[in-house]
C-alpha cells in the first residue's frame, strides 16, 4: 500500500467536470468545494483520470455529508461519536420539499472569512531552519490578519530569530528551558488575544484558516476549536506509512461537537479524546485557560512525548467545555520523510498517550483511563502482532515495534510517584502568574 | 417463519404494518421517488405491529443519509450536458427446466420491456438441454421473445450461445431464477450513458421472497447484496493490493450486462466454469476478471437491480456455500495458470481465501453458532476440492460433452 509515490493534488469540484489527469502516476486527491475541504483518496495510475460519472457522484456523497453537517434545517451541528465519527442526525421529514440544495453547499463554501484581529498565533519552534520560514509565511498572508504572531523559540541557541527577523509582524521570544508544553505557556502568557491559536513549525496554513477560527468562535458556547490536518506532501515511503497506514492526523471533513455528552458516553472505556484534532490546528479561548490551567509540562514532545493537547482536551470536557472540530480551519503537515524519524515519533507517541492516561487518572481517577492502558492497548499490540503474522506483512518496515517499545516505555509513568504528584500551572485571570 | 417484503415509497408517510403470526420480521425495500435507495432487515414479533411512528424512525435512521446524496445527485444530474444515443440491447436468459421462474421473469420483464429507454431490443431464452418442451412452449407464449436451444448442458454453453446469437451491441445477461424490477433498464440506461466506455455493467441483486429459514438465513449474511452506492472498477485498486483478483465484489451472475463485441473479442465465458451440477460456480467471476484486466472498466449500478429467489432449503444452501468455494477456487486455479503477470495476486488471494475462512470459522465457533460452523466447513471443504483439481476434471467433463455434441 505504501509502495507507489504520491502526487498529492487539489481538486475543485465546484468547477470541475473532467479530471483531465492521464494516469502516468499515482495520486492523492484532495477534494474541495471552493473553500470547503470535502474529502480525499488514493488512487493508483489505473484508476485515473477520474470519470465524469466519478466526479459527479463523490460530488453528491460529499455534498451531501457537509449539507447534513452544516445545515441547522438537517439537524447540524453534530455530536461525535465513541470513534469520534459524526452522529447521524437526518430524518426524513427534513428533506421533503427541499430543492436547490446545491445553491445551500454553495453558499457553505463561500461564507465570509471573519476578521481575526482577537486572535493570537502561538508558533514553537526548535531547530527548524528554513522549513519555519515556509510556515510563516503561510501565517503572514492570512486572509484575516490575526492580531499577534508570536514564535516561541525553543532552541538552545535561539537559531530561529534570523528567519523571524524576515517578518516585521512576527514577535520572536526565546524559552530556553525545554519542552513544548513549556513553550507554548509561556506563547499563551506573553499573548494577549482573547483567542490563542496554536500551530507546529511543520505545517503551512490554508489562507482561510483565521478566518474560519473567527467564524467558529462567534459561538459562544466554544471553548476550543480542532481543524484538520492534510498530509503536505507524500513523496517518501515514512510519509505514506504515517498517512495511509496509521491514519495520518484523522480523515473527517464534517464539523462535529465535542461536548459533556461525548465524554459521559465514553469516560467509562476511557474517553477517546486523541479522536478530537492534532495540535497542529487548534485553538482556545484564554478564559479556558484561566478556568482549568495550562498545558501540562510534564506531557509532550520534549518531556514525555506528546498527548499534552489530548490531556488539556480532556481537563476541558471534565469540566464542562465544549470543543469543535472544524474542518475548515485547514493546515498542510509536513510528514517525517525518514523511517528512522517517524519510528521515533511513533514511539513517543505511544509512550506520551500512556503517561498522559496515567495523569488523566490521577486528576481524575477515572479508571476508564487504566482500561485503556492494562485492557484495550495490549489487546490492540496482540491483535497487530497477529494480524502480522497471519497476513506476513512483508516490505512493510516496521511501525509496530516502536509502538509497543513506547508503551512499555510510558508504564515507567505509573511508578513515578514524584512525577504523578506534579500537577498543570494555572493561568491567573488576567495575565501572568509567574 | 418468514419476512414480508415491503416497498416503503419514503416520500410518503408510512403505514403501520401488522404482522401474520407466520410472520417474524419485515424486509424494507426503501425508495425514494421510485429510486431504489435502501434494503434493510428488521425482526419483529410474530403477530405485532410496526406502528408508523416505528417505521418513520426506522426509515430515518436506514434511509435518510442515503436519500439526501440521492437528491444531491438529481440536481447535479439535471445540470448535466447531452449524451450519446443508447446502443442496441440483447437481453439473453439462459434457462433449464424451469418454465415456471422462466414464465414469472419474462412476465416482469414486459413492462419493463414496454418503457425501454433502449430503442431495440431483443428478448432471447437459451434452453440449456431441457427434458421437456415446458420452456419451449413457456418462450412460444410470448411470441416476440427468440427461443434459441443449446444441447450442451451447462450454463456457460448457454451463454456462449446467447452471445452468438444475439444482434444487440450490449448483452444483459439474467438468470431463470430473478424477476427484474421496474427501473432494471432505466438503471442500465443511466449507467451506460454515463459510462461509455465502460466493458460490463453488473447491479443490485435483492431477495425475492424470504420465506423459510434458509433464505432468512442467507440475507442476513449478506446475500447478493452489493450495497446502494455506484461503483466503478479498472484493473487495480489503491485501497486493495488483490484487486481485480478477487472479482467477486464487483456483483453477480444471475444479473451482469457486456459490451457484446468485448466478450466476443475475449472468446466469450469459460465452458469448464459454472457447468450445472458438478462445477456451479466460477463463470461470473472469471468473466468479470478477464474484462477488467482487458484494460475497460465495469460499472455497478444499483438501480440496475433484480430479485433473486434464494435456496429455499438448509440444504440446498448449504450446498450453494460448498459451490461458492469450489467455484472460487476453480476460477484462481485457471486464472493464476492463464496470467503470469498476476500470478502472485492469485497466490496471494488463495492464501487471504484461507484465512479469512479460517478465521470466519474461528469466531463462529468461539459463538458457539453452530449452522455458521457447518456452513463455513462446507465453504471450506468446497475450496479444497477446488483447489485440488477441479478445473481440470471439469476441462475433462466438458471436453466429453462437447464430444457427445459434435
Amino acid at each position: 500500500m505504501t509502495e507507489p509515490a504520491l502526487l498529492v493534488r487539489h481538486l475543485d469540484l465546484s468547477t470541475m467536470r473532467t479530471d483531465w489527469r492521464q494516469g502516468d502516476a499515482a495520486a492523492f486527491s484532495i477534494f474541495w468545494w471552493k473553500e470547503l475541504p470535502l474529502g480525499m483518496r488514493a488512487s493508483l495510475p489505473d484508476e485515473l483520470p477520474f470519470s465524469e460519472a466519478h466526479l459527479r457522484q463523490l460530488t453528491a456523497e460529499y455534498g451531501a455529508a457537509q449539507l447534513s453537517a452544516r445545515s441547522p434545517m438537517f439537524g447540524a451541528p453534530l455530536r461525535a461519536t465513541f470513534e469520534g465519527r459524526p452522529k447521524q442526525a437526518l430524518a426524513l421529514s427534513h428533506l421533503f420539499d427541499k430543492h436547490d440544495l446545491m445553491d445551500g453547499l454553495e453558499r457553505l463554501a463561500t461564507a465570509p472569512d471573519a476578521p481575526a484581529k482577537q486572535i493570537s498565533i502561538v508558533i514553537c519552534t526548535r531547530d527548524r531552519g528554513e522549513a519555519l520560514a515556509e510556515c510563516l509565511r503561510s501565517v503572514t498572508t492570512q486572509r484575516s490578519a490575526p492580531g499577534e504572531i508570536i514564535v516561541i523559540d525553543n532552541s538552545s541557541d535561539g537559531n530561529a530569530e534570523p528567519i523571524c527577523k524576515r517578518f516585521p509582524e512576527v514577535r520572536h521570544l526565546r524559552e530556553p528551558r525545554s519542552g513544548l508544553s513549556v513553550a507554548r505557556n509561556t506563547g499563551i502568557r506573553a499573548s494577549r488575544g482573547e483567542i490563542i491559536a496554536f500551530t507546529d513549525d511543520d505545517v503551512e496554513l490554508h489562507p482561510g484558516w483565521t478566518g474560519a477560527i473567527g467564524r467558529a468562535f462567534a459561538d459562544e458556547s466554544i471553548d476550543a476549536l480542532t481543524g484538520l490536518v492534510l498530509p503536505a506532501r507524500l513523496d517518501t515511503p515514512a510519509q505514506r506509512i504515517f498517512q495511509l497506514d496509521k491514519g495520518g492526523f484523522g480523515a473527517t471533513f464534517v464539523p462535529l461537537r465535542f461536548d459533556e455528552r461525548f465524554f459521559a458516553e465514553t469516560r467509562p472505556y476511557g474517553a477517546h479524546v486523541w479522536k478530537m484534532g492534532a495540535g497542529a490546528s487548534m485553538a482556545f479561548r484564554r478564559s479556558l485557560f484561566e478556568r482549568i490551567g495550562l498545558f501540562d509540562e510534564r506531557l509532550g514532545a520534549g518531556a514525555a512525548g506528546c498527548s499534552e493537547d489530548s490531556e488539556l482536551w480532556y481537563r476541558m470536557l471534565a469540566n464542562g467545555g465544549t470543543c469543535l472540530y472544524e474542518p475548515r480551519a485547514v493546515v498542510f503537515h509536513h510528514h517525517r520523510g525518514e523511517l528512522a524519524e517517524l519510528r521515533r515519533q511513533i514511539r513517543s507517541y505511544m509512550k506520551g498517550h500512556v503517561a498522559a492516561l496515567v495523569v488523566q487518572h490521577d486528576t481524575f481517577r477515572d479508571r476508564g483511563n487504566l482500561v485503556r492502558i492494562f485492557g484495550q492497548l495490549p489487546l490492540y499490540f496482540l491483535k497487530s502482532v497477529l494480524k502480522n503474522l497471519l497476513e506476513g506483512r512483508r516490505g512493510q518496515p516496521g511501525t509496530l515495534a516502536p509502538e509497543i517499545a513506547g508503551y512499555v516505555a510510558g508504564l515507567q509513568f505509573l511508578f513515578r510517584s514524584g512525577w504523578r504528584r506534579e500537577r498543570a500551572p494555572r493561568l491567573l485571570a488576567g495575565g501572568d502568574d509567574k | 417463519m418468514a419476512y414480508r417484503l415491503v416497498e416503503f415509497e419514503l416520500s410518503r408517510p408510512p403505514a403501520a404494518i401488522e404482522l401474520t403470526p407466520e410472520e417474524s420480521g419485515i424486509g424494507l425495500i426503501g425508495r425514494w421517488q421510485d429510486q431504489l435507495i435502501g434494503f434493510q432487515m428488521i425482526a419483529g414479533d410474530p403477530g405485532s405491529t410496526f406502528s408508523a411512528e416505528a417505521l418513520s424512525i426506522l426509515a430515518d435512521r436506514h434511509f435518510a443519509p442515503r436519500v439526501l446524496v440521492a437528491m444531491v445527485e438529481a440536481e447535479l444530474t439535471s445540470s448535466a450536458q447531452e449524451h450519446p444515443p443508447l446502443p442496441s440491447l440483447s437481453i439473453a436468459i439462459c434457462t433449464k427446466d424451469r418454465a415456471k421462474r422462466l414464465l414469472r421473469l419474462l412476465h416482469s420483464l414486459e413492462t419493463v420491456r414496454r418503457n425501454s429507454p433502449f430503442g431495440e431490443v431483443e428478448i432471447v431464452v437459451v434452453d440449456n438441454a431441457s427434458t421437456d418442451s415446458a420452456t419451449r412452449e413457456a418462450v412460444e407464449s410470448f411470441g416476440y421473445i427468440r427461443y434459441v436451444f443449446e444441447p450442451k448442458a451447462g450454463l456457460d454453453f448457454a451463454r456462449n450461445a446467447a452471445l452468438r446469437a444475439a444482434t444487440g451491441a450490449l448483452i444483459a445477461y439474467l438468470d431463470d431464477d430473478v424477476v427484474v424490477d421496474r427501473n432494471w433498464l432505466t438503471g442500465l440506461a443511466k449507467a451506460c450513458r454515463d459510462n461509455s466506455g465502460a466493458g460490463g455493467f453488473t447491479g443490485l441483486v435483492l431477495p425475492y421472497r424470504l420465506d423459510t429459514e434458509a433464505q432468512i438465513y442467507f440475507e442476513r449474511r449478506g446475500g447478493f447484496g452489493r450495497g446502494f452506492y455506484r461503483n466503478e472498477f479498472r484493473s487495480s485498486r489503491f485501497d486493495n493490493p488483490l484487486h481485480p483478483v478477487g472479482s467477486g465484489v464487483l456483483g453477480a451472475g444471475c444479473n451482469m450486462a457486456f459490451d457484446r463485441a468485448l466478450l466476443l473479442d475475449l472468446g466469450g465465458f469459460d465452458e469448464a466454469l459454472d457447468t450445472g451440477a458438478p462445477l456451479p460456480g466460477g463463470g461470473d467471476l472469471d468473466i468479470f476478471y478477464r474484462v477488467l484486466r482487458s484494460g475497460r472498466t465495469m460499472i455497478y449500478e444499483p438501480q440496475f437491480a433484480v430479485y433473486h429467489e434464494h435456496r429455499e432449503t438448509i440444504a440446498q444452501l448449504s450446498r450453494q456455500y460448498w459451490s461458492w468455494g469450489l467455484g472460487m477456487m476453480a476460477f484462481l486455479v485457471k486464472s493464476s495458470r492463464d496470467d503470469h503477470e498476476l500470478r502472485s495476486r492469485h497466490d496471494a488471494m488463495v492464501r487471504w481465501w484461507f484465512i479469512d475462512q479460517a478465521r470466519t470459522l474461528a469466531r463462529a465457533a468461539g459463538g458457539l453458532r453452530g449452522r455458521d460452523v457447518r456452513f463455513g466447513l462446507t465453504e471450506l471443504w468446497g475450496g479444497v476440492r477446488g483447489l485440488a483439481g477441479e478445473y481440470d476434471r471439469s476441462c475433462t467433463r466438458v471436453k466429453a460433452i462437447r464430444e457427445l455434441n459434435r
